[in-house]
């Protein structure tokens, strides 16, 4: 019997069209803009000027407090200015733009392709390099991976759990690193369990994807042959069940352990950290590598094959400049998404540019994505059996349509991760997230103004 | 880039609609449909008729010119309704009494309270007690008309049904009488009361198709072979046997079907349990102790009214808590 978590989820198309689409490398475009709020919390400070030159992998911002994270950057040229810009959403972000001119890479960095399998003895060296390269997790929610990976006092780690579910459908850039890049992130992994303090890892694949975890099984056990610091790392195969990546859900799959209402993984000994993100701790620890590239996936249904692909990136890549690359927009797309299609951001802009945590491009038509017209709720109770955090989404939208908070804070709203599953089960098209999400947002900031009082 | 749509995640959704969800509860109960046109003929298929073209047309013709909102006879939901009505419904049932049944079901019972979604009480059985009590005559005549086939019931029988015999005579009057044959097609009563495997060809193809959870009904059937077998074990000269109160009367029907209308019945799956308990409970009270031999629909509509309690008292466990 495959694990899986306890509670709900569900079962949306099984489509992973681009999963046999090796990765392939973008060619550099003659200009780039670096947004400085790739990640979770404040906004890096920018620390170049227009006129300054700057080389692949050189800092160009600054962390601005302690949940922030270090921006490189990605090409080498000439700042040529520093301003606002509308990012994907067409909300305004300060970005960085530079003119390209060559590709010369800053001091330290190891470009070799050789595998580095030892690994250094010095945790808070470790830690250093892995804020310094500006490493953040890459799952979907970019928090700085530094932070994740320096326990509270009095908190230990049991289990480091490297979430390689990919449980939304078309995404498929997670199966190839775990194909191709294997050993990089069993090493990543074996780095960051060693700075938790030595607790087993286990990296959690869906069962969807029987290459990646035969490949991941194989890179452990190769290492565990030839190198020390691998014991305790091993491969566990996941039913297929959305959201099975969810780091609540994959901590419940994985560990049994359910986090309380609004409390950390680490409240109960665990740790979650995407494969892409171990393959960044990779780079920056043993490569000196700062996290500026990444790989996302251009696919849709309406896209033919051999324009289907998983490019490695640069960050402040325009997403015109990709899907140009990639064989223009199909005339039938009605809707690109930024991530998943079940999580990801619709794009309004595509002028925005790549991000640390971009993981595709995907094209939904008309048919797949327009919703059907809102009817009466029937009580058929499906939302409630999708909803993998046990809530009920059609008594949450009626008390959030009457803006009755106390209500919606005893049913837990606030638990609410915005998976989807309730909207997506609804046989009457009630937008059931679209109303949870803001009422949990004003729940969140009435619980938390409480606390500062 | 100006013809992008952008909203919110999630950006797919499931091809399951109330109306795909009301359609699969209408073929769940073409197996019960058939068998009854085949074994009572016309006389059923007027019944059948007349009850689904009433409940259409009523809800039709209310949200349209009464309420002016959206019509909402597409959901299919009207048509259960009209089905469940007819399979209720003594296959001599006159036309006009089957056609105030459409009334008290759809009229009263559904449309009062706000249509689909909003009702209380099952309309369906909101509109057969009404009968029942109203015209008990029509209700309890049990003459067999003729069919297209056959069966051991020959037709012009005017015999109860087991239950009745049961009431009347005790447990003695039922002497001789293999009711496993009313596994196939040999029970009197209503249309829908005909065949316990048809019945049950469609709790199957609901659950199949994840239309229904088997919670409600399996607590129900549970409770009343409980309850049954204990006053069974005690005085077996007295009460009637657990398989005997499973496969007779209007249980199969209303525990599969009327007791699982998502509208009416809880939300989440310990409330059906509840639920379905309270239905059986009951069931076997009426059955046992009451004044009439069958007690299904009443103890449906009771514990309808029960439903919004229960959904206060009883939450899906939730994640972390």
């Amino acid at each position: 019997m495959l694990k899986t978590f306890s509670i709900g989820g569900i079962h949306p198309s099984d489509k992973k069209i681009s999963k046999d689409c090796k990765i392939e490398v973008l060619p550099v475009p003659s200009k780039v803009y670096i947004s400085v709020a790739q990640h979770l919390g404040a906004p890096a400070t920018p620390i170049v000027k227009a006129g300054d030159k700057v080389k692949a992998g050189q800092v160009i911002a600054e962390p601005a407090g302690f949940i922030s994270a270090y921006v490189h950057s990605s090409v080498s040229g000439t700042v040529k200015s520093v301003g606002p810009r509308k990012d994907l959403a067409g909300n305004n972000v300060m970005h960085i733009e530079i003119d390209v001119e060559g590709d010369e890479w800053a001091e330290g960095i190891d470009l070799s392709e050789d595998i580095v399998a030892s690994i250094p003895e010095d945790n808070k060296a470790i830690l250093e390099k892995i804020k310094l390269n500006g490493v953040v997790g890459l799952g979907g929610a970019t928090f700085p991976a530094h932070v994740k990976l320096c326990p509270p006092p009095g908190k230990k780690a049991d289990c480091l759990i490297l979430n390689g579910a990919e449980c939304e459908p078309y995404l498929t850039s997670d199966n190839r690193i775990m194909l191709e890049r294997s050993k990089e992130i069993v090493i990543g992994a074996a780095i960051m369990k060693q700075v938790l303090g030595g607790c087993p890892a286990v990296i959690g694949i869906e069962e969807n994807k029987p290459e990646a975890i035969a490949a991941m099984k194989q890179a452990v056990s190769e290492l565990q042959a030839s190198e020390k610091g691998y014991d305790g790392i091993s491969v566990m195969p996941l039913k297929k069940k959305y959201p099975q990546g969810g780091e609540k859900q994959l901590i419940d799959a994985v560990m049994k352990r359910q986090v309380k209402s609004m409390g950390l993984p680490i409240d109960v000994g665990a740790v979650v950290q995407n494969v892409a993100t171990s393959l960044a701790v990779y780079e920056a620890v043993q490569k000196n590598m700062p996290l500026v590239t990444n790989v996302l996936t251009v696919t849709g249904d309406c896209l033919p094959m051999e324009n289907q692909h998983n490019y490695k990136f640069r960050i402040g890549m325009p997403l015109s400049y990709i899907a140009e690359y990639a064989g223009g927009i199909p005339k039938e797309a009605a809707k690109i998404i930024s991530g998943g299609p079940m999580m990801g951001k619709a794009i309004a802009n595509l002028d925005a540019t790549t991000v640390k945590g971009s993981s595709s491009l995907l094209y939904l038509t008309p048919e797949q994505t327009v919703r059907g017209v809102e009817s009466a709720c029937i009580r058929c109770g499906k939302c409630a059996e999708a909803c993998p955090m046990g809530l009920e989404p059609f008594l949450l939208q009626k008390y959030a349509r009457n803006g009755m908070m106390e209500e919606l804070e005893d049913n837990a709203v606030q638990d609410c991760i915005e998976c989807g599953c309730c909207l997506y089960s609804c046989p009457a098209n009630i937008p059931l997230l679209d109303i949870i999400r803001i009422a949990k947002g004003d729940v969140i900031k009435i619980i938390r103004g409480r606390g500062q009082r | 880039m100006d013809r992008l749509i952008v909203s919110p995640s999630p950006h797919l959704h499931t091809k399951t609609s109330t109306k795909s969800l009301m359609r699969d509860v209408v073929i769940a109960l073409l197996p019960a449909v058939i068998v009854s046109v085949l074994f009572y003929g016309w006389s059923e298929l007027l019944v059948l008729g007349v009850s689904v073209a009433s409940c259409v047309l009523l809800e039709f013709l209310i949200t349209k010119y009464l309420l002016k909102g959206a019509c909402t006879i597409g959901d299919w939901s009207a048509v259960i309704t009209g089905v469940l009505l007819a399979l209720n419904l003594p296959a001599t049932t006159p036309w006009w009494v089957v056609f105030i049944g459409a009334v008290v079901a759809i009229g009263v019972a559904k449309m009062t309270f706000g249509g689909i979604g909003q009702n209380l009480f099952n309309p369906a059985i909101a509109g057969r007690v009404f009968l029942l009590i109203s015209f008990p005559t029509y209700m309890t005549d049990w003459t067999k008309p003729a069919g297209f086939i056959g069966n051991a019931l020959s037709d012009g029988y005017t015999g109860a049904t087991p239950l009745g015999i049961a009431k009347e005579g005790g447990v003695a009057a039922l002497e001789g009488m293999d009711y496993l044959q009313t596994l196939f097609f040999n029970i009197g009563g209503s249309a829908g009361e005909l065949s316990a495997i048809a019945l049950l060809i469609g709790f199957v193809y609901l659950l199949a198709r994840k239309v229904i959870r088997p919670y409600i009904t399996l607590s129900i059937w549970a409770t009343v072979i409980v309850f049954s077998g204990i006053f069974w074990l005690i005085s077996p000269e007295v009460y009637t046997d657990p398989v005997f109160n499973l496969l007779t009367g209007g249980l199969l029907l209303g525990s599969i079907f009327m007791a699982t209308d998502y509208v009416t019945s809880p939300m989440s799956n310990w409330g059906g349990v509840i639920f379905g308990v309270g239905i059986g409970v009951i069931t076997m009270l009426i059955r046992y102790f009451g004044a009439y031999p069958e007690g299904v629909s009443f103890a449906i509509l009771i514990m309808n009214s029960v439903v919004p309690l229960i959904n206060k008292v009883c939450h899906a466990k939730k994640y972390g808590r």
